[in-house]
Parts: C-alpha cells; structure tokens; sequence
C-alpha cells in the first residue's frame, strides 16, 4: 500500500510541474524517434542530451533518461521489423521475425505487435520494480556473483547457437566467430593486448557499434541489392493492419514468460536487456510446437523479444538506483547525471530523495503506457517508409549508418570496419551463417570472459567451486545439455531436407 | 553416407586454417598476469579449440548426411541471398576479391609512393588524388560485368577515401552511384533524390545535431567541406 501511495504522489509531482510534463513529452517523442531513425539511437540522443541535464533538476534530468530509455527500447523496434536493422543490440532478435513478417506483408502486425508487448513488458516490469526494488536487489546482488553471470551468459550462448543459422554448427561457428572479435584488444584482467597486428587502431578492440551496423544494416543493404541485380528482389508489402486481440491473446504464455525472463535479466548489473531479448527470443523458439516456423515471420517471435527488452527497462533501474550499479550504456549515463549533481546513486537515494524515485517510477510507468497511444501514431505513419523506392532508401540507409558509425569515436576507420563487416555479413549469411549470433557473441565475449576471469579469482582457480554454487551449476548443466542435445540432433535425428527453407 | 563436397571442404579448411592461425599468433602475448594464472591466453585459445571442434563437427555431419546436414531443426531461418548461378563461380569469386582489394590499395598505395619517392608534404596530395582516380578507373573495368561486386566495393571506396577528401564532397558522388548500382538511370530523378538525401543529412546532423562529420585534408575537397560546416552549423 505504501509504494501504491508513493506511486500516487510521484504521479501527482510528474504531472503538476509544467516543465516535467513537457520534458516527460520530449523524452517520449525524443527516445521513440531516436530508436526509429536507421543509423541513430536513443544512446545518440542521450549523449546529446547528457552536457544539458547540468540545467536541469536532479529528478528532470533523471526522469529525462530513463524515459528515454523505455521509449528508445521499443523504438528500435521499429527499424529491425521494417527494414532490418535493429535500434539498439537489445532489439537484434526483434529483427529476426519482424523482418520476415515485413517481407510478407505483415509489417503493420509485427509493429503492432511490437506495440502492445513493448507495453505491456514495460509496464509490468514498473509495477515489479516499485513493489519489490529492495527486495529483489538484494537477492539479486546477493545470488548473483561472477560465475553465475558466466554461467548465465554461456547458457544464453548455448541457447543461442541454434537460433538463425541454417545447422546447429554453422550457428556455433558464428557465435565463436562473435567471441574472437571481442578477443581483439585488450585482456580485461591484465591488459595485454590481444590480435592487435601491430595497428593501433586494433589495440582498443572493435567497437561493437560499427560492427552492429555492418553485419545488419549494410549486409542488408547488400543482399537486397544482390537480389536487385539478379532480379529476384520483392518489395516489402505495405501494410497497416494491427494484429487483432485474439491473435495476441493466443501468445499470452509468450508474454509471460518473457517478461519474466526480462526482468530477471534486467535486475542483473551488466547483463540488461540484450540478454534478456536473446533469451526470451530463444525460450519461444525452444517451447514451440512449431520451431520451423521461427525467422520466416512468426509473430510470437517479435512479441517475445520485445516484450523481454522492455521488461529488462524497469529491472535495470533496481540495481542502479538501489546500488549503484548501472546495468548497460544508458543506465550508466545516468549514473553521470546524478554525478553533475553531487549526487551518487545507491541506497541513500531512496532515504534522500524518495520524491525522485518515485517521480521516475511514475514517469516510467506512464511512458511505457505512452508507447500505445503514440506508438501506434507514429507506426501508422512510419510504416510508410516502405514506399519509398529501395534504390533511393539504399543510399540513404547507407549514409545513416556511415554517420552513425563515425560519431561514435570521431574515426573513419569505423566506417571502414563497418563497411567490411558488411560484406563479411553478406557472405556468411549467403553460406548459411547468423550474423545475429556473431553479434551476440562479441557484446556477451566480453562479459563472458570478464566474469569468468572474475569467478576463478575468487574460486581459487579450483572448478569444483561451481558444485558449491547451485545456481551457477544449474545454469551450466543446462547450457551443456543444450550443447549435447544440439549436437545429437545434429547427428541423429535429421528432419527432411523438405520441411526447411535454404 | 554423403560425401564431401569441394565447397564443404574449402569451408572446414577456412575455419581450421583460420583457428590454427590465430592459435600460432596467440604466442605473442602469452605473457604471465601475477593475479590470474590462465593468463591473457586461455579465453581465446578455449574459443578456437571450439571452433576447430565444431568445423570438425561440421564436416563428419556433412559426410554423414549429405545436402541434410545444412539443415537443422532450426533450420535456414535467413533465405538470404538470391544465390544465383552466376555469383557462386569460382571467376566470380576471384574477381570480387581483386574489388574488395582495391579500396585498401587505395589506404597503402599512396603512402608507399610517398615513402619510396620522398615526396614533399605538398606534394602528398597529388599523390593521394592520382591513385584514387587509378584505382576508381580499375573499380569501374572490373567491375563493368561484375554488378554485385561493384555494390560490395563502392562504400569500401567511400569509407577508404573519407578520410582524405571528406564526407561532404564525397556523399553526393556516393549516392549517385549507389542509385546507378540499384538500377536507376533517370538522371533528373537521381538529381533531385540526391539533393532530398544530402539535404536531410545536412540539415539533421550537421545544423540541427552539430555531429563533426570528418572534412578530409585534400584541397579542393576540404575547403569544401569546411564551407559546408561553416555554412551549415
């Protein structure tokens, strides 16, 4: 009663103060845009905004961002189904069905759908997160050390490698793929540097957005022109038509389980809400009756994933605001605006300050509720994009990304490791490749190798440690289960070579 | 029992070249960390014993089952690519190779003449123009029947010479070649969808965002970029 209370007063504080409603507005419109605009995303945005939230109050410069954050998830949804190229990491497997479904004329279902379950994970992730932030951080950071990390991220791993590739193998050899990239560059613990061939340019790692870019935007890009040139291209069908109640209703199991998978991933610091679409993404996949249907326009795919990525939005608040510790790129820059504040989040925050708490627990709940009605405004006008001619959106598409890429780190060479993640991208998905997985591998490599490094410092280096720690030894068993179980179906139980597109 | 084919085997060849490669290069750095006894090699080398095992995999999987084996119950989730005849010759191949090669011959070409010949720093862009139109020149005869190859090479062109002559001489010329690439051959059409690109850009990330988009150093082109940013934001 006394968080329904609070919850109450944060709204009537929100929507009393002029300058917060329209900051709220401009976070809205702001983030969903950002997510939407191919090339751009709502971290754009917030860097951008970052240097001006010293003007503003502490709980406008707070409540700004994490709007930001719950539009900006969603709004990256809208570029993955449309044109295949996803916001932010967090929306890669968005892309996977969304973009069938484009395909075959089905865009205005799978954004609608991404619509309603972005609202749906969002707002049920804000209710979670004010009932229960101190009590599910604490069990989290409490349950949660480094080799459960690890044998988190190697669960989703394993999970992953038999999703969006055309074998169990060729999906395995993209994720290690995935894994040697993130090699590249310094070693987290003792900083030697690793591949780096002498190029200084080498010597700091690839950054993850370029490539990003590369192995989906500009690969796309390249495929479409390929299928130009041999005149087997087809243009996206235009469509607007939602996806009904019933339609939705039959995935209300996809629902749940995804907003429970996504606020357990996003309650964990580091993990957030990439993890949290692969896995919702992948638990679809693994408890359909019809797995084949996956990655040629299922709508429960797109559902799963996005309600996943936007549950993880409202869990990623609880460890930064009641520890401290940011859970991805943009919870760490608000880290930064509380800072330019003298202020540091933790648990005092919530002795300190309760009005800013509770002002951005309400602010997140009513932009995540915001997402509905604007959303479905902004996907009735956006799906219209599709008209424009590929030949004209190729090179604009091409020259968003080229931006993008660049304003990262001011380097042109990023444009340049873009440009070849591109046609690497290209060739592999011609031989049957994910690029998805590769690019899940090298933003979890270096999670990966950190919390195993992390793990074994404080096990002593001794494996047998893991038997003494239940849920990492689960997380494991289950991850080489998985392997197994690929590998023997890989083997043995081939299906027709019929009932399998490629 | 299936057996092998040439493409099978040139693709579990490339994985277990490439894992012994970069095996053999991990020596360079195999130095000790006094607080993590694995050192900065055990991770990489894991992955690639992990890669070799699953090209193995891959080709016993092959051998055994045949055309099956590149299905899955997962299977072919991406049909990607059209995959036409004509682009999976082994002289298709070669010739997109030598494209893809040029735009890096374009970023260590030029600075060999310059070293070889101990040109003056005046004289280093002349130098940098010359082989750019070169190479531009080799770009368009190779790639005259090789149209996906020139689609895959022109943003490698593009992002290999931004750093000298600058994204905003270089985007319209770009974008008119992609246009071509894809199809479009009406002139007043590409004019005007050139300026709308151009325009958008300009408007949203140089005035309205003040993104620093890179100006190159090559007179004329780098005045020119330096105008638009003076004009624009």
């Amino acid at each position: 009663m006394d968080a329904f209370n609070n919850f109450l007063t944060g709204t009537v504080t929100l929507f009393s103060d002029p300058i917060g409603i329209l900051i709220f507005f401009g976070g809205v419109v702001g983030g969903m845009l950002f997510g939407a605009i191919p090339g751009v995303s709502m971290l754009t945005l917030a860097a951008i905004l970052l240097p001006f939230t010293a003007h503003l109050s502490p709980e406008h410069g707070i409540m700004l961002f994490s709007v930001i954050y719950c539009t900006g998830v969603y709004g990256g949804a809208i570029t993955a189904i449309l044109f295949n190229i996803p916001g932010a990491p967090e929306n890669a497997p968005t892309a996977f069905d969304g973009y069938p479904m484009t395909q075959n004329g089905e865009a205005g279902k799978a954004v609608g759908a991404a619509v309603m379950c972005s609202a749906i994970g969002g707002v049920a992730s804000c209710i979670v997160m004010m009932a229960a932030t101190a009590a599910i951080a604490d069990w989290a950071i409490s349950a949660f050390g480094p080799p459960e990390i690890f044998a988190l991220v190697f669960f989703g791993l394993a999970v992953a490698a038999s999703v969006g590739a055309k074998s169990f193998w060729k999906g395995w050899l993209s994720i290690m793929a995935g894994l040697m990239i993130a090699v590249v560059g310094l070693d987290p613990v003792g900083g030697l540097e690793r591949y780096n061939f002498d190029m200084p340019y080498l010597a700091a790692g690839i950054h993850f957005i370029p490539t990003i870019l590369g192995f989906f935007a500009v690969s796309e890009i390249f495929v479409q022109a390929e299928k130009k040139a041999t005149g087997s291209y087809n243009a996206p069908k235009l469509s607007v038509d939602f996806p009904t109640f019933k339609e939705l209703w039959q995935h209300k199991i996809a629902v749940v389980r995804s907003a429970i998978i996504g606020f357990f991933c996003g309650v964990l610091p580091g993990i957030g809400a990439t993890l949290a679409a692969f896995m919702g993404y992948n638990e679809a996949v693994r408890w359909s009756k019809d797995r084949e249907g996956f990655g040629k326009g299922k709508m429960e795919g797109v559902i799963s994933s996005e309600t996943a990525n936007n549950a993880a939005t409202g869990a990623a608040m609880i460890p930064l605001l009641a520890l401290g510790l940011p859970g991805g790129a943009l919870t760490a820059m608000m880290v930064g605006v509380f800072q330019m504040h003298d202020m540091e989040p933790g648990p005092l925050v919530f002795i300190n300050s309760p009005d800013l708490v509770w002002v951005v627990f309400a602010a997140m709940f009513f932009a995540n509720l915001s997402i509905l009605l604007v959303g479905f405004l902004e996907a009735k006008t956006i799906v219209n994009l599709l008209r424009i001619p590929f030949q004209y959106l190729a090179p604009l598409i091409l020259l968003l990304a080229t931006v993008g890429a660049y304003a990262v780190r001011g380097l042109t060479i990023d444009v340049v490791v873009m440009f070849v993640a591109g046609v690497a991208g290209f060739f592999l998905r011609r031989s049957g490749y994910s690029v998805a997985g590769i690019v899940l591998g090298l933003i979890l490599g270096k999670i990966g190798e950190q919390t195993f490094a992390q793990a074994m410092q404080m096990l002593h280096f001794e494996f047998s440690g893991f038997l003494g720690r239940p849920i990492a030894l689960g997380l494991l068993i289950a991850g080489f289960i998985t392997i197994l179980a690929s590998i023997y179906g890989a083997f043995f139980k081939k299906v027709p070579a019929s009932s399998s597109a490629g | 029992m299936g057996k092998l084919t040439k493409g099978q085997i040139v693709e579990g060849a490339f994985w277990l070249i490439l894992a012994a490669f970069f095996f053999a290069y991990s020596f360079e750095f195999n130095n000790n960390i006094e607080i993590y006894k694995y050192g900065a090699t055990l991770w990489p080398r894991v992955i690639l014993l992990l890669i070799a095992l699953a090209a193995i995999g891959q080709l016993l999987d092959q051998r055994k089952n045949g055309d099956a084996a590149s299905t899955s119950k997962i299977a072919a989730i991406h049909e990607d690519s059209a995959q036409d005849s004509q682009h999976n010759s082994l002289g298709w191949y070669i010739n997109t190779f030598i494209l893809l090669c040029l735009p890096f011959a374009y970023m260590i070409v030029p600075d060999i003449i310059i070293e070889k010949t101990g040109t003056p720093e005046e004289g280093t862009a002349k130098i940098n123009i010359i082989c750019g139109a070169v190479l531009f020149l080799a770009y368009i005869a190779i790639s005259w029947r090789n149209h996906v190859g020139a689609i895959l090479t022109l943003p490698l062109f593009f992002a290999a010479m931004m750093q000298d002559m600058g994204f905003y001489a270089l985007a319209p010329v770009f974008i008119i070649g992609v246009m071509i690439l894809m199809g479009e051959r009406r002139p007043t059409r590409m004019a005007m969808v050139m300026l709308l690109i151009y325009g958008i850009l300009i408007a949203f990330f140089v005035s309205l965002l003040y993104v620093g988009l890179p100006t190159g150093y090559i007179s004329p082109f780098y005045d020119f970029g330096t105008w638009m940013v003076n004009t624009f934001q």
